[in-house]
């Protein structure tokens, strides 16, 4: 092994390479303004992550870093250390509304909405309430009463847990349409895999699914879920291998850019009691949190060889 | 107010003066912010042969594909229009370029499907049948 050189500390950002959504940069109506970076509280970590309001807060995105260790930009004829590519994608405000839902259930009443998702830490929190998924998916998640105009709701458990088994069975059949490697079997390094192994049971599929929608509800959640999905247990879970190199993150465009505090918050995501040792020593070493992702990124241990 | 209150206006009116650079995705951490004579140097030694690209940077050399965003995606390198004096101030950023494209280099090992930028450009498909809304 050579010796490493000592990288210099970094400096304060203030350039993004960013992939965003085309309906993220939509302006309806001038009147509402321009898309606006906010933080909000991340549903499943309860840490803060980043995500992106586009104009009149019609949507809400979420931003995601896709980060390999040693990467920079040539952009034109400049050149940004930072080799990070944020993604701006879309997120079901639902997800985000459910939080402040389910906190609000313990008295049991029914509430205007405007009551319940309020937060002196995340201030941005009620511009949720403007999201029209928000307010067309809400009765999904809660039941609704109407008293004289106004719109009163009450966190109902079992539609959620509903909810969330239809959110996965979509994303299972999208998922197999696409190419994506959903079984845990380690493929051969040596050729490039062009289709999907056709061996991915329905249980895979199905675990992958909910892994994906785990990213974004509470850990309690997640195991509900797993039961409502009569998803087995498993034993020894297969292990995803750990990717040191690849890494989506989801706290991107910073302020202040302090990396002491960027990488705090993503070390605040617990983690779950399914992991296996090995999962474990990868969420160590993956900053990001983002356990599925890295799975999705990272089918392989190929790449520690080469 | 808190940290947390700050938001970051992206002026989307910037988008059309906004100009067209290459971007390149190079598999090594330049320790440098600014401009660097990339034309004059660079893009005149990358060498195409069907849809692989080869180029000698610092007597490395770097194997290269072309990726493109996907469908309904656009890239932008957003740039932020002055300083903030603290981390409780609200912030502009601009788009400063666009780009549909962009290559990614690999230290040696060709480029394959396998690569996680290729890879990661299937994120935001993903996320988009995850985010659906439910009937």
């Amino acid at each position: 092994m050579t010796t490493k050189k000592k990288r210099s500390p970094h400096t304060a950002t203030d350039s993004w390479v960013v992939i965003a959504a085309d309906s993220a940069l939509e302006t309806e109506k001038p009147q509402n303004g321009d898309p606006t970076f906010v933080k909000l509280k991340n549903p499943a970590t309860g840490a803060t992550s980043q995500y992106l309001f586009s104009s009149g807060d019609e949507r809400v995105y979420e931003v995601k870093a896709f980060n390999e260790e040693y990467r920079s930009w040539f952009i034109g004829q400049m050149v940004q250390r930072d080799g990070r590519l944020l993604y701006v994608t879309p997120v079901d405000p639902v997800f985000l509304v459910l939080p402040y839902l389910q906190s609000g259930e313990v008295e049991g009443k029914f509430q205007p909405l405007q009551q319940v998702v309020m937060d002196e830490d995340y201030p941005a929190c009620t511009r949720l309430l403007k999201c029209k998924q928000a307010l067309e998916s809400v009765h999904h998640v809660a039941d609704e009463k109407e008293v004289s105009s106004q719109k009163f709701h009450r966190y109902n458990q079992e539609k959620t847990l509903e909810w969330l088994k239809k959110k996965v069975e979509n994303t299972v059949t999208a998922l197999k349409k696409t190419d994506i490697a959903v079984g845990g079997a380690v493929k051969s390094t040596t050729y490039v895999r062009v289709k999907q192994e056709s061996d991915a049971t329905e249980e895979d599929y199905l675990r992958y699914a909910h892994g994906l929608i785990s990213e974004y509800i509470s850990e309690e959640l997640s195991k509900d879920l797993h039961k409502h999905l009569q998803l087995p247990e498993i034993s020894s879970p297969k292990v995803e291998p750990p990717s040191k190199k690849r890494k989506l993150s989801d706290k991107p465009v910073e302020a202040g850019e302090d990396y002491t505090k960027f990488n705090s918050s993503d070390f605040a995501r617990k983690a779950p009691k399914k992991m296996t040792a090995a999962q474990k020593s990868l969420a160590k070493v993956d900053k990001s949190g983002m356990k599925s992702m890295s799975a999705f990124f990272s089918p392989k241990v190929k790449q520690e060889k080469n | 107010m808190s940290v947390n209150g700050c938001v970051t206006t992206v002026q989307l009116g910037s988008l059309s003066q906004a100009d067209k650079s290459q971007l390149h995705l190079l598999p090594c951490e330049i320790e440098h912010d600014g401009p660097a004579e990339i034309s004059r140097f660079f893009t005149p030694t990358v060498k195409e042969q069907k849809c692989e690209k080869t180029v000698s940077f610092r007597g490395r050399g770097l194997k290269g594909q072309e990726v493109s965003c996907p469908q309904g995606y656009t890239g932008l390198v957003l740039k932020e229009v002055q300083r903030p004096s603290s981390d409780q101030e609200d912030r502009i950023v601009k788009v400063s370029s666009v780009f549909q494209n962009f290559v990614y280099w690999n230290l040696e090992t060709l480029p394959t499907s396998d690569d996680g930028v290729v890879k990661a450009m299937a994120w935001p498909s993903l996320a988009e049948m995850i985010h659906a809304p439910v009937d």
